[in-house]
């Protein structure tokens, strides 16, 4: 799965992601916040099986930093 | 920590909740929260309505008032108990302990036991390992179980990752010795480590209460909030809880040898619907079985959510015959306890406001 294919799986699962590109700062996501961040550890458990932390999630700038958490698959 | 104790039995349950009646999507609007937000997070998170405590009332208040309702449905007097075990974090002292304090209001026989276990959410779990341990190999034959907290009181009105989460209750439980009965299976644990992540900071021993005055900080989702108040890292708690429940759910089936489609129920927490469906759908459990609903009714319980979700959902077949149900708590100080166990017939006193409105 590419990066691109990680953002396509992230805007159809999360709607508050649906204008988001990779270069998209998360502070800029609509209503990004708490409920925002229990909603991407869900998309990632559910999606990718990968437990995020809080504060890994607080620690991204852009939609891209917070992919590259997930690991790529070929 | 795993345990399997035998021949004890659940005979009662009540839950009494706040009589104040808080409306999450009013609320938010009266803090000039937009109504789009306020309708994604209600639907979400399972948010609708929390019941919260009348001024003046406190845990001890809604536990007493649970023991008595269920002593009056069990028919016994307050000196068949032998010990009472209450699980709370909001205590009405620092000293004496809540147990002793309703020791003194019920009547219970001067050398019946009592004493108080500081946990919230995994609480009701533990006290009931330790209820269970008093009568299998303590010498008592009848336990007075009571979990409760106000956790209202303690979150700032404009910290929106806290405040509309917490309802208040008080549980009562009646646990006795008995001839035969199937083992239940206990799985204990905690990771200190995580302890900071849902912390009141100030009003202990180590920053008195008065030590400093208290300042309201914005944190940056704009949540307010100062020391004294229960500050919760959300998405810590969330990822804790999907570590941490799945695994002790399933080694408590494992031992009682419960598969998911003979089991009648997974009673899990109810912290909100978002966290009880992630995680009961980790467990294996379909959503029929895993009740989500309570938090829309009475909010987050703390100790005494588990007991509420097991009569808001059980209620009549608990009553009636026994079942065979999995329950697991989870939260503060990182801990977290799983029971297998076949609970019922049992005594049901109804989950009612306190005081009643007259």
């Amino acid at each position: 799965m590419t990066l691109n294919d990680q953002l396509q799986a992230l805007r159809r699962d999360v709607d508050l992601f649906a204008g988001a590109t990779l270069d998209t700062p998360l502070a800029s996501v609509p209503h990004w916040g708490s409920l925002a961040v229990l909603l991407v550890i869900q998309h990632c458990e559910t999606q990718h099986g990968l437990a995020l932390t809080g504060t890994q999630i607080r620690g991204c700038s852009t939609v891209g930093d917070l992919l590259a958490l997930i690991p790529q698959q070929p | 920590m795993h345990s399997s104790i035998s021949n004890v039995r659940l005979a009662g349950l009540a839950v009494s909740t706040g009589s104040l009646t808080r409306d999450f999507i009013a609320d938010g609007l009266a803090l000039g929260l937009d109504r789009v937000m306020l309708e994604r997070t209600a639907q979400t998170i399972g948010l609708r309505e929390r019941k919260v405590a009348a001024p003046g009332v406190t845990a001890l208040d809604l536990c007493e008032d649970a023991a008595r309702r269920l002593l009056d449905a069990a028919g016994l007097d307050a000196t068949a108990i032998d010990a009472v075990i209450f699980v709370t974090q909001t205590p009405d002292h620092p000293q004496p302990n809540n147990a002793s304090l309703l020791h003194g209001r019920l009547g219970l026989a001067t050398g019946a036991a009592a004493f108080d276990l500081s946990l919230g959410c995994s609480g009701w779990v533990y006290g009931l390992q330790q209820a269970a341990l008093l009568c299998a190999h303590g010498g008592a034959a009848r336990v007075l179980l009571c979990a409760g907290d106000t956790l209202s009181r303690l979150t700032h009105p404009r910290d929106r990752s806290a405040d509309p989460l917490f309802g208040d209750a008080g549980s009562a439980a009646l646990i006795e010795r008995t001839g035969q009965a199937a083992a239940w299976h206990f799985e204990l644990g905690a990771d200190g480590k995580g302890a900071n992540a849902i912390i009141v900071p100030q009003g202990g021993a180590r920053m008195p209460a008065d030590c400093k005055p208290l300042t309201e900080i914005p944190d940056l989702d704009g949540n307010v909030r100062h020391a004294a108040n229960l500050a919760m890292q959300g998405g810590e708690v969330f990822n804790f809880s999907l570590r941490q429940a799945p695994p002790a759910v399933a080694a408590v089936m494992r031992h009682a040898h419960y598969a998911v489609e003979a089991t009648d129920g997974l009673v899990l927490h109810q912290a909100n619907r978002f966290v009880i469906t992630t995680v009961g759908r980790k467990c294996g459990f379909p959503a029929a079985k895993t009740p989500s609903d309570v938090v829309e009714h009475y909010g987050n319980q703390s100790s005494a959510s588990i007991p509420c979700a097991m009569i808001h959902a059980f209620a009549e077949p608990l009553a009636a015959r026994p079942l065979k149900l999995v329950l697991c708590g989870f939260g503060v100080g990182w801990s977290w306890g799983a029971v297998a166990a076949e609970l019922g017939p049992l005594i049901i006193a109804p989950i009612q406001p306190y005081p009643l409105a007259r």
